[in-house]
């Protein structure tokens, strides 16, 4: 019997989700991290699974993985040390940045120093012009004098990064060839091959990433596949992506990029899919843990792509699945200001020490501590036991406040809790500002571990009248996972008029993408099975400054029906921004291929209705909506298809707790969703 | 309202408000909102007090904007559906120049206007003398394009047909008044939903009290900030280089007094009004918000998380003499205001340094230029003109640690434009863009590096607009030992022949191969330059952000092979220990050599000279009395102020 594995690490713990390849039925695991030695929670997982599950790795047919081993890198800035060659006259491109900076109102406010010093940046002579051609020569001894300094300096790793690369490499492809024979022990990566899009900056901070993480992410996937193998794990590892799609880990070695919002994107791809089998087009997923909360917007069953992520304090320009964060998760510390106002964060307790209920030293209220106080949290449980609620603890700490305050208890924890949630609807509100889109035509998803316990109260305060929450909420990511496609993105910068006489460019620039997609799946993926390609154009009205991404037929292209690819910009620009303008010339900047390997998605056979209703475990002291009150208690797993009940209740399982306020009627549906849906 | 609600109340607010932001953003046509943003929204209560603003997106400037001047002027009042507009500078004091249109939509609930929906976009273009309405030259608003007086925009939902044809008719690029326009009613609209959404979950009395609390609590924050700075009153000035086009400085004075947890801003002392675009209108508001910009940086600096909102305001008094630079009267044109605005900001980063020295910062660099060029495309030879990028200084050195290189403190909110994206578009050649060594002020914390651009152009009669050119010659002040920054320059065709210094002057017309050298400020340094540790120093060098010469000359480390040679660091930062004067401000030998003629009580003399006149007479008379005062002499300098001006009294018919 086969089956599959899907793995995500968090901050607080890492999830397994199993999946039998015949019955369809998943396993579900958690276990708490060990930041120390990042990879032995694997294999302690893989323990558990055996042993209490049964499931033996030598017959594991899929090991999908998704890990913060790059992110971490990078915000606790342990990453190699690099060196960046870069076009005279132009070295302080990563210092300069796009020089705007967060918290403008402060006269103090700064920005993050560059992940590479000054004294190992190097401008090389040498100029391509944006037309591609070359106005001066490379200078070779620039590359020699550099390659030694940077040496000499420390450097384990060279980026080179030139004006005008994503036009014509020559350049940078030289400068390696060059580096390679004068310091072959100094791995090297050319921005061009990392993601050859035009702008400078961008271009050349993504490929610095890359540098940055990836001697550790190469010794973390080696790691990983020896434990592996040695397990007896017949499967090649692959890793998920930052686009939502997963790749073989070896390759994750070198595009380490690929991978830096590996366990963020696959959440939202496991939601994505979770929410098109329960039938739901649209959904705000929402994913809170221990240490983030994160939101990503599904319309019409299709996460949202972009690029400018941010990486720690760093933007990463290759297309990902669009994340925003609205908030710092259970741990956020409530706390009281000089005028009496009550706050929550943005310190977080974490996941070390952790709320103070979890009796791992935490001396501060947190959000978790404030539910625990309001009775919705402590009644099985948690977290699969790995974790004990101690309620006493809870109450001293948010008592603090209380005292503060002049409130009463429990008052005080739901003030906490109303504050969190108003402070994430402001968040939200951006986003979908952003977006121009109606919430009132979203479902709200919320996973993760602190998911369910906020998401109604969220829901409540956007006014959104329905909350799916899938059946297990904690391992949502490691689904993503399981059921993502072989997926990689190709793209070329053209910076052409969309206009007949950009065609034979056009034409030849999709047959180049083409090829070396198919190169990717084929060759270095190898996948056999069906694979599908899409095409997406970023195009611009002249003299705008930024793009905007439509999907287009390459059909379109090879037939010379270019009067389509502007059609489908304007539509696209009416869509976003409220408005077109036809008669304005349309450039096309970069052309993006996506090729995506199918993966077989699981079938998960739904349940019959069940011909009961549930019937509470007991009931519950809840202080709720400003007062105490009885409130039934049902377990996750006793939940059948058809069951119905009315809020207020909490539903507690192993990986999360529902808390559903007055108001909302819960129904379970044939995939052990729970639909909860406001009067 | 209790705290708990308030803090809920709040987060709504700057929901309501950022959405309004994120609408606007999104929907509008013009570079000035899209790529600049230059735009800003609030939400006000019935009296036009702004009670939220965005946080990450638009402008910085008006967090405590007043409008309710400018609301009261539209007589008839107002019905559900209205949008009040003006951008007349001199109609309630909202508008700042002609360019920035403000509107403001009143929200009802059962017949009473509970809140207002506000925001101001700056334009392309509204017409007048020059293209985009804005040039330094320019004399009397009459020339900065068409005004509007507060009036209705949208009345009962139905747009002003009438006097939108008038504006688009008299303006440049009507296509982007108008997409723009659209796109900010829109977000009012969006406003006003957020705002029914607020009243729905607060209730029309939580509402009410929810605008009182939050501009309470700004208050209370900003009271207990003041309340933390000792008592005193804390006098200081700065300069704009030049008046106009080869003009005189501009001298901007203030009086800072703190009195417990309230202050006065005193801005006696200040030039006469000018006969150029850089005059800031503030209407005599005491409280008026270009006065407080500078106020808003240091709160924030103070105190990181404070609301932003008009309560802010209210521990603070302006005194602004109508007539002078800050406060002029009809017809002084404005359109170049923030020029000065950037100066009126270090002017009041100046005085609280001296309140409050051990948390405040040393002065930012203080300008920066706006580049555009106007050239031909050879293949194409059709004629493009492009915003090629802001040339940006930075940071002045904080309390513990070295200011932002390139863009920081209160020009944070600028954005560069890539290099090869300008290279695909614009014909222009960029050679160098990067941090200017040495520019920095030395100090125990050096100030943060200015920023250098280099670039050559391919066609004839090529020309550069370089708006907000300032500080070639007041340098940025150096605060506790520390030094100056190094001041801004302009440059055709540097280290050759034909090399010429434009310093100041703000157009050029390039031949094809000509190159055009830009650098702005740095920030200045803070504390002894020779207290940095001589590693930091080495860093620097190694870095390239000091040169070794000036690590020797300005911080005392002297540097042999690469390495700091300790000996000799020894002996020449003792040598330079014995010549510190324990001067509080450095502010570098031009400022020095115009104070040594222009001292503080020749200044005295003429302020009260010209305060006397009419106002119509100043400007004349402070040109004149500079071309008596171009030397250094032996004399008081209050009585050769006097002299010279009884003389020209005598020469002058009609003077008074």
């Amino acid at each position: 019997m086969g089956w599959r594995l899907g793995v995500d690490i968090g901050g607080t713990f890492i999830d397994f989700c199993a999946l039998d390849e015949d019955s369809g039925a998943l396993r579900t695991l958690k276990v708490l991290t060990t930041p120390a030695d990042p990879g032995r929670e694997v294999m302690e997982g893989l323990g558990r699974l055996q042993s209490e599950h049964g499931l033996d790795p030598a017959a594991m047919t899929a090991f999908v993985h998704g890990t913060t081993v790059g992110i971490n890198t990078v915000i606790q800035r342990k990453g190699a040390p690099l060196a960046l060659f870069a076009t005279a006259g132009f070295e302080d491109v990563i210092e300069l940045a796009r020089l705007r900076m967060p918290d403008m109102y402060s006269m103090l406010c700064t920005r993050a120093d560059p992940l590479v010093p000054r004294d190992r940046i190097f401008g090389i002579g040498g100029r391509i012009l944006s037309d591609g051609t070359e106005a001066e020569p490379l200078s070779e001894d620039d590359i020699r004098r550099a390659a030694a300094l940077a040496k000499q300096r420390g450097a384990e790793g060279v980026v080179i990064a030139f004006l005008h690369a994503w036009r014509n490499p020559a350049h940078e492809q030289a400068a390696k060839a060059l580096l390679r024979q004068v310091a072959p022990d100094l791995f090297v990566f050319g921005s061009a091959e990392v993601w050859p899009v035009i702008r400078e900056y961008e271009r050349t901070t993504t490929t610095v990433l890359n540098g940055y993480v990836h001697p550790r992410v190469d010794g973390y996937l080696d790691r990983l596949e020896g434990a592996l193998r040695e397990r007896g794990v017949p499967a090649a590892p692959m890793i998920t992506k930052s686009n939502g799609g997963i790749m073989a880990a070896a390759l994750g070695r070198t595009s380490c990029v690929g991978m830096l919002l590996s366990g963020t994107a696959s959440g939202v791809m496991g939601a994505s899919f979770l929410a098109r089998q329960a039938g739901v087009a649209n959904a705000l997923t929402l994913d809170i843990g221990g240490t983030s909360a994160d939101v990503a917007l599904v319309i019409e069953g299709e996460p949202q792509y972009g690029s400018g992520e941010m990486i720690g304090e760093f933007p990463l320009h290759v297309p990902s699945v669009s994340v925003t964060s609205i908030g710092d998760g259970g741990g956020s510390i409530a706390w009281v200001d000089g005028f009496g106002m009550l706050k929550v964060g943005p310190e977080s307790a974490g996941s070390t020490p952790g709320p103070a209920c979890y009796g791992r030293g935490g001396d501060r209220a947190t959000i978790t501590d404030a539910m625990a106080v309001l009775g919705f949290l402590g009644h099985t449980p948690l977290a699969y036991s790995s974790v004990a609620m101690d309620r006493g603890k809870a109450q001293a700490v948010v008592g603090r406040l209380a005292q503060q305050l002049g409130l009463g208890l429990e008052e005080t924890a739901e003030a906490i809790v109303e504050v969190c949630v108003s402070s994430m609807f402001a968040e939200v509100n951006k986003l979908i500002a952003r977006y121009g889109v109606d919430l009132r035509d979203f479902t709200l998803m919320p996973f993760g571990g602190a998911g369910p316990m906020l998401g109604c109260l969220l829901a409540r305060e956007l006014g959104m009248a329905s909350v799916m929450i899938p059946r297990r909420p904690g391992v949502v990511s490691a689904l993503g996972g399981l059921i993502a496609d072989v997926r990689n993105d190709f793209i070329r910068t053209l910076f052409l008029d969309v206009a007949a006489e950009s065609l034979p460019a056009l034409r030849a620039a999709l047959a180049d993408l083409a090829a070396q997609a198919e190169r990717w799946l084929r060759e270095e993926q190898r996948f056999t099975g069906a694979a599908t390609i899409s095409l997406l154009a970023e195009m611009r009205y002249q003299g705008q400054s930024f793009e905007l991404e439509s999907g287009i037929d390459p059909a379109w292209i090879e037939s010379g029906a270019l009067d389509k690819v502007a059609e489908a910009f304007h539509r696209q620009h009416e869509a976003v921004y409220a408005f077109a303008d036809r008669a304005q010339p349309v450039q096309l900047v970069n052309l993006r291929l996506v090729i995506a390997g199918a993966t077989a998605p699981p079938d998960f056979p739904p349940e019959p209705l069940a011909k009961d209703q549930p019937v509470p475990e007991g009931m519950v002291e809840v202080f709720h909506d400003g007062a105490r009150r009885r409130m039934p208690l049902f377990l996750r797993e006793k939940l059948r298809h058809g069951h119905v009940f009315a809020g207020p209740a909490v539903v507690a399982q192993e990986d999360a707790t529902t808390c559903i306020p007055a108001g909302f009627t819960a129904r379970c549906d044939a995939y052990g969703n729970l639909l909860l849906e406001a009067a | 309202m209790d705290k708990v609600t308030l803090q809920v109340f709040a987060n709504h607010a700057r929901a309501a408000a950022e959405n309004m932001a994120y609408t606007l953003y999104r929907t509008a046509h013009s570079t000035f909102v899209k790529e600049t943003e230059d735009f800003t929204v609030q939400i006000t209560d019935p009296d036009g007090n702004v009670i939220a603003v965005p946080m990450d997106l638009g402008a910085t400037w008006y967090p405590g904007l007043y409008y309710g001047r400018a609301i009261r002027m539209i007589a008839e009042g107002y019905e559900p559906g209205d949008i009040g507009f003006t951008n007349d500078p001199y109609s309630g004091f909202l508008a700042t120049h002609a360019p920035d249109m403000h509107m403001w939509k009143p929200i009802f609930h059962e017949g009473e206007i509970v809140a207002y929906a506000t925001g101001h976009i700056h334009n392309t273009d509204m017409g007048g003398a020059v293209p985009a309405s804005l040039s330094r030259a320019l004399t009397e608003i009459h020339q900065e394009g068409i005004r509007f007086p507060p009036m209705k925009m949208v009345r009962a939902g139905v747009l002003n047909e009438e006097v939108l044809r008038v504006m688009l008719l008299n303006v440049r690029k009507p296509e982007q008044n108008l997409g723009d326009l659209k796109a900010f009613r829109g977000a009012l609209d969006t406003g006003e939903r957020k705002i029914r959404a607020m009243l729905a979950k607060f209730g029309v009395e939580g509402f009410r009290k929810g605008c009182i609390g939050l501009l309470d609590y700004a208050e209370h924050q900003a009271r207990e900030v003041l309340r933390s700075i000792p008592d005193g009153d804390y006098d200081f000035c700065d300069y704009c280089d030049e008046d106009g086009p080869n003009g005189n400085p501009v001298r901007l004075a203030l009086r800072l007094s703190i009195r417990g947890d309230s202050a006065v801003l005193d801005f006696t002392g200040t030039d006469p009004q000018l006969q150029s675009a850089l005059n800031v209108p503030t209407g005599s508001d005491p409280r008026h918000t270009l006065l407080l910009v500078g106020v808003y940086y240091v709160l924030t600096a103070l105190k990181p998380d404070i609301l932003l909102n008009s309560g802010l305001t209210r521990p603070f008094t302006c005194i602004a003499p109508e007539g002078t630079v800050v406060n002029p009267v009809f017809p002084a044109a404005v359109g170049m205001r923030s020029l000065t605005c950037a100066r009126l900001r270090s002017l009041v980063f100046g005085a609280f340094a001296r309140a409050v020295p051990e948390r405040m910062p040393a002065a930012p660099a203080g300008n920066s230029s706006i580049l555009n060029v106007m050239t031909t495309d050879n293949r194409t030879h059709r004629s493009v003109l492009a915003a090629i990028n802001p040339v940006v200084g930075g940071a002045g050195g904080f309390p513990t640690r070295d200011g932002t290189n390139g863009s920081g403190a209160d020009a944070a909110y600028l954005k560069n434009t890539p290099i090869e994206i300008t290279e695909t578009e614009v014909p222009i050649r960029i050679t160098r863009y990067g941090l200017m060594p040495d520019s920095g002020g030395a100090g125990r914390w050096r100030g943060g590096l200015g920023t250098a651009l280099d670039f050559t152009v391919f066609a004839p009669n090529s020309r550069v607009t370089a708006r907000n050119r300032d500080r070639c010659k007041f340098r940025p002040w150096g605060t506790l030992g520390g030094k100056a920054g190094k001041p801004s320059d302009f440059v055709l065709n540097p280290g050759t022949a034909r090399a010429r210094v434009l310093g100041n002057i703000d157009t050029v017309t390039l031949d094809p191969g000509e190159v055009l050298h830009i650098h702005s400020p740095g920030g200045a340094g803070r504390g002894s330059p020779l207290d940095r540790e001589p590693e930091r120093v080495l860093r620097d060098v190694r870095y390239g952000y000091v040169s070794e010469a000036s690590a020797e000359a300005e911080y005392g480390v002297v540097i042999r092979d690469g390495a700091v040679d300790d000996a000799a660091t020894e002996a020449r930062r003792s040598a330079m220990r014995a010549e510190e004067t324990g001067a509080f401000y450095h502010f570098g030998p031009e400022r020095e050599a115009h104070e040594a003629i222009w001292t503080p009580s020749a200044y005295a003399e003429f302020t009260a000279i010209l305060a006397a006149l009419p106002v119509h007479w100043r400007f004349f008379v402070k040109t004149r009395l500079f071309e008596q005062m171009r030397e250094p002499s032996a004399e008081d300098c209050a009585s050769r102020v006097r002299a010279a001006y009884e003389a020209l009294r005598r020469a002058t018919p009609g003077l008074p």
